[in-house]
């Protein structure tokens, strides 16, 4: 029934009339109600009752006209929308949710209700009912819906149970069941449709669950599976669900009744579980003493090579142990010590590789066989147990080998020959090996406590003790000779070393007495060989020269004899050379033995060598070209320049022999400086300015072993008879007479080349005197008296001849003693003239005896044979001078004057 | 030529539950013969070498093994044998005859209850298996061994030596009686790649059904 009224509007009317009575009845209920224009954009509220006004808290007719959506507020779920949306939109009546009114109780959720009505559902009803109030309406069943629950979960534990009708396929379940699977409690005990079984089962576990249910549907009795289900929170959990089918008497399977536990927790442990025991290698097991099986986990089975089971019986277990290890699962049920902690080796059943394991665990009283349970765990300690075997071997064959070594070391030192000590710092000597009796005569006992040096030659004595100092130093000593005296007093060279410990030194003696010995002998030899490859080379030259001076001089005689003066002076001449020669000859000697009395002058190298080019170019072949070099601003240098002369000719006549095919000999001259540097990598050498005089020729050369003997006395690569071999060491030896020294550059077939270095000379080249006949020489004065102290009477009466030729008074003496009388004698004496070896008081002391009272007296020493010092500078004091034999007799007379016309000394 | 027979693990679980629906049948059938509750179940299966099945058997079970052995014939073909420790196998006869039996009685009958007990267990599950893959096979008489895993696994002929074992792992629980046991079906690669086959239309099906009845319920 229809109030007609002004204020209701034409499409209200209409609404109405579509609506009836049962929207004028549903107006007017307490249930908040709007009806709505839905052909109207935003679908205007047309109406609302009373209840919907005291809902909202509005003023009559206030929501009139309002869009439906604004009616509540945002925050509806969008599904609802959509499916409001589709009831605005004249499809299907549907509810839902909103957050609230924007009115009103504003904020409070509510159930909306909307029904569209009408010709072609031109008209909505929407009804609005607050959940609070509907939660209100339900408490009361809720309360009882949850003591169900808790009762069902309190007599079934926290197990869901559910109860399948095979034919009706109708799944019932209990409250458990229902709030796992989040389904409606009382729909749940009600019953569903089958699929829900599966509906909240993981994807991934549902096949197997149908199958198993297949199975089961097909006949089989048992169902027992785990499986995940998404709870209604959206979690997933782990459920055991264990069932079985009940046949009718037919044995057709009707009813699958079964329980669903919730394992969650129970996986998670045992995931966590697996995991440690996967990851840690890690096996467990437990058995209890005297039953047949042990319960065992997959890991525990793979460590023992086993395949994967849950049960095995222990005597599986305890067969893969080696033999003679502690059994796995072992019985110690009669009361004896019972370890837990266990190493074992067990030969893996798969591979048959024996592996170390260790059990560790506890033995735990049983509650349900009153026996012992073992519990514990397995793991593999393989590597550990090589690494310690590895270790212990280690070990093992250190000490082993250190015996080893002692065994040997003390083999070495009772059966060596050698000797071996060890002493204190001091010499005294702690042990001795029984070497010493053999080789010295005393036993080690007896030795030991006695002083090292105490068995040492007196003489050797020092020097070892002077070698305890560097030991304590810590310096090794090597190589040292030292004379022990045997007991049977005959001595022994001893070759030591002796090296230093912390408060001892070892030595190492070896006997070398036959070394020394034979070296002995050697050096004898090699002397006499020496000695008589000279006297042989000597004589030969001699007898030759003595042959040209007696033949002549008997010649000499006969001619006198036959009264034929005329051919005199030619066999006189021919004498004189051969003696000259021969006096050159015994320089040359004497040269080599570095005795030669040098005469040192300042020398122009260049004036020299160039003086020499005439008698040079007489000694080359034709085919050899001499060039000189000489170098320009040359420093002089102090030598003896005959020598020097000698020393050129000498290199000049070696390189021509190197030249047989003819070549090039060069003679240069240079200064040279020669640094530390230089000096430091040459032996006897010293840093300083040198004047060198070079000798090149490009000849055969000379390869490095006959360079490294070049300078050795009698040495020669030349046919027996062409070269004495002095050579060279003469050049060798007046070098180093003069401070300087000589290199040898050769390559084969390249040439060879000789430096003499001699040292710079700062000083200018003393004028020559020059030289003249005897009758020259200005005759003494009268009175001039000159002492000769000679022991050779023919070179005695040979000298007075020449003085008393020359007009002065001659007194002569036959040694020292007798020439010392005469000095201390009152005569006059102007000059004494001696011979430097004398018997009895040589020339030198003769001369310093008689200067202690003749301060003025002049010198004049004669000389073969020049000793050490006789080139030094302080042999000879002022008014000193020295000839050397043999002497020309000019030479001699041209002294004299001239040293008895020179100032006095002291002047 | 090649055969598939690498079973995956969906296959595998409905081999299982196969083996399952045909051990519950003979279950039911040990469960008229001894007169009192049986439970068979399969927890696991297994394909492998006859090397492979005769160690695990050895590494489980330390005593002599007792087997009953049946050869079959059909769509795939190959011996059946349903093994027990030595222990669970006199347990199980006398289950089967009744505790009064004095152990002199027991081993006079020991053979016979086995050989029956046998072909029970191992005729219901072969005989539901070609069942349930809707294909038929014929089963000799049984025959009971006794050795260790290597004698019953040995090859009777050339053509089994490449054989595999598809090895299953079965409780029997009988009235608190623990017996354990297993069942071997030795066949040859052809038959194994025939059954993989059958198994896999066996899946289609109840996969189909599942989800057939599935899609109904949310409906309805």
């Amino acid at each position: 029934m229809t109030i007609p009224n002004p204020h209701i509007s034409e499409p209200l009317r209409e609404a109405h009339r579509a609506g009836g009575p049962v929207l004028a009845a549903l107006l007017r209920s307490d249930t908040a109600a709007a009806i709505l224009d839905l052909r109207a954009p935003h679908r205007p509220v047309l109406a609302v009752n009373a209840a919907m006004e005291a809902l909202t808290d509005t003023a009559k007719g206030a929501l009139v006209g309002q869009g439906t959506d604004t009616l509540w507020l945002p925050g509806t779920r969008s599904d609802t929308l959509v499916r409001l949306g589709h009831a605005l939109d004249g499809g299907p009546a549907a509810d839902g949710e909103v957050p609230g009114l924007r009115h009103g109780v504003a904020g409070t959720p509510l159930k909306v209700f909307i029904a569209p009505f009408g010709t072609e559902a031109a008209f909505a009803i929407a009804t609005f009912t607050p959940l609070e109030s509907r939660a209100a309406a339900t408490e009361a069943q809720l309360t009882a819906a949850t003591e169900r629950l808790r009762l069902t979960l309190d007599v079934a534990g926290s197990a869901g149970s559910w109860d399948w009708d095979i034919r009706a396929r109708r799944l019932t379940a209990d409250d458990r069941f229902a709030a796992l699977y989040g389904l409606d409690p009382e729909q749940a005990a009600s019953g569903l449709p089958q699929s829900v079984f599966f509906s909240v089962i993981h994807p991934q576990d549902r096949p197997r669950i149908q199958m198993a249910v297949a199975g089961i549907v097909e006949g089989a009795e048992l169902f027992s599976k785990e499986f995940r289900v998404r709870a209604p929170d959206g979690s997933w959990r782990w459920v055991h669900a264990r069932g079985r089918s009940h046949p009718d008497e037919a044995g057709e399977p009707i009813r699958f009744t079964g329980i669903l536990v919730d394992i969650t927790d129970q996986k998670r442990i045992s995931e966590r579980l697996r995991i440690a025991q996967t990851a840690g290698g890690i096996g467990t097991f437990e058995y209890v003493e005297g039953f047949g099986t042990a319960t065992v986990s997959r890991q525990f089975c793979e460590l023992l090579g086993l395949h994967t089971a849950s049960v095995l019986p222990v005597k599986t277990i305890n067969a893969l142990v080696c033999a003679g290890h502690v059994f796995l699962a072992d019985a110690h049920a009669d009361g004896g010590e019972r370890s837990a902690s266990i190493e074992t080796r067990i030969r893996r059943a798969d591979d048959g590789e024996v592996r170390w394991l260790a059990r560790r665990g506890e033995f735990v009283e049983d509650a349900e066989t009153d026996g012992v349970r073992f519990v514990g765990v397995v793991y593999d300690i393989t590597e550990t147990k090589l690494a310690e075997a590895y270790l212990q071997n280690l070990n093992e064959t250190l000490e082993e080998r250190v015996e080893q070594r002692t065994q040997e070391r003390d083999r070495v030192w009772s059966l060596s020959r050698d000797l071996f000590a060890t002493c204190a710092m001091d010499g005294t000597i702690r042990q001795a090996n029984p070497a010493w009796l053999d080789m010295l005569g005393y036993a080690p006992g007896e030795i030991v406590g006695t002083r090292l040096e105490v068995l040492v030659h007196d003489e050797d004595r020092a020097g070892l003790k002077d070698h305890y100092a560097s030991l304590r130093k810590g310096f090794a000593t090597h190589d040292l000779d030292v004379r022990f005296r045997h007991r049977d007093g005959s001595d022994r060279w001893i070759n030591w070393t002796l090296t230093p410990e912390t408060e001892v030194f070892h030595g190492i003696g070896r006997d070398v007495s036959q070394r020394k010995v034979l070296e002995d002998q050697l050096r004898q030899a090699q002397k006499m060989e020496a000695v008589g490859q000279l006297t042989g080379g000597i004589a030969h030259d001699f007898n030759n020269l003595l042959t040209g001076i007696i033949g002549s001089l008997d010649l000499m005689q006969t001619r006198m004899a036959q009264g034929r003066h005329d051919t005199l002076e030619r066999y006189a001449k021919a004498a004189m050379t051969s003696a000259n020669r021969a006096a050159a000859l015994t320089h040359r000697l004497l040269a080599f033995a570095r005795r030669q009395p040098l005469d040192p002058k300042p020398v122009n190298a260049n004036q020299l060598v160039t003086s020499m080019e005439e008698l040079l170019r007489r000694t080359m072949a034709e085919n050899i070209r001499l060039e000189l070099v000489t170098s320009g601003g040359l420093w002089l240098t102090l030598c003896d320049p005959h020598q020097l002369e000698s020393a050129i000719l000498n290199l000049a006549i070696n390189a021509r022999d190197a030249m047989p095919d003819g070549g090039v000999l060069t003679i240069e001259t240079a200064n040279a400086h020669l640094d530390s540097a230089y000096a430091a990598a040459q032996t006897d050498v010293e840093p300083g300015q040198y004047v060198a005089i070079c000798v090149s020729d490009t000849g055969t050369g000379m390869p490095a072993d006959i360079i490294a003997q070049a300078f050795d006395p009698f040495f020669t690569t030349k046919p027996i008879g062409q070269g004495t071999g002095l050579g060279l060491s003469m050049v060798y030896g007046f070098a180093k007479q003069s401070q300087g020294h000589v290199r040898i550059y050769s390559e084969v077939g390249q040439g060879t080349t000789l430096k003499i270095y001699l040292p710079r000379y700062h000083g200018d080249v003393e004028a020559e005197a020059a030289h003249g006949g005897l009758g020259d020489i200005r005759r003494a004065d009268s009175g001039e008296t000159v002492l000769v102290v000679e022991d050779e009477p023919v070179v005695r009466a040979l000298i007075l001849d020449v003085l008393e030729d020359q007009g002065y008074t001659v007194l002569e003496a036959v040694d020292g003693p007798s020439g010392l009388k005469i000095l201390e004698s009152a005569r006059r004496i102007d000059l004494l003239v001696t011979d430097v070896g004398l018997p009895g008081i040589n020339g030198r002391q003769l001369a310093d005896y008689a200067r202690s009272f003749r301060p003025s007296l002049k010198i004049l020493f004669i000389t073969g044979y020049a000793e050490n010092a006789a080139i030094a500078s302080g042999f000879l004091d002022p008014g000193m001078e020295m000839i050397t034999k043999p002497f020309a007799v000019e030479a001699l007379a041209t002294r004299i004057r001239r040293m008895i016309e020179s100032s006095p000394v002291g002047s | 030529m090649s055969y598939d027979i690498d079973l995956s693990d969906l296959e595998r679980d409905a081999l299982t539950e196969l083996v399952n629906i045909g051990v519950s049948r003979s279950a039911a059938s040990l469960r008229k013969m001894v007169g009192e509750q049986v439970l068979l179940s399969v927890p696991s299966v297994e394909v492998m070498s006859r090397k492979a099945a005769a160690t695990l058997v050895g590494e489980r079970e330390a005593d002599q093994l007792v087997a009953v052995q049946q050869t079959f014939e059909g769509v795939f073909a190959g011996r059946a044998l349903l093994i027990f420790p030595e222990a669970s196998s006199l347990e199980l006869v006398r289950a089967v005859a009744g505790d009064e039996l004095s152990g002199e009685d027991l081993i006079d009958i020991e053979n016979e209850a086995l050989a029956e007990t046998g072909n029970v267990v191992l005729n219901g599950c072969l005989a539901t298996m070609a069942n349930m893959l809707q294909r038929s096979l014929t089963m000799s008489l049984p025959q009971v061994l006794r050795g260790d895993g290597a004698l019953l696994f040995a090859a009777r002929e050339e053509s089994d030596r490449e054989g595999l074992v598809l090895f299953l792992y079965i409780n029997f629980s009988i009235r608190h009686r623990d017996i354990r046991g297993y069942i071997a079906m030795l066949m040859d690669v052809p038959s194994l790649a025939a059954l993989k086959q059958l198994i896999r239309s066996f899946i289609e099906r109840v996969t189909a059904e599942s989800e057939a009845g599935t899609s109904s319920a949310a409906s309805g």
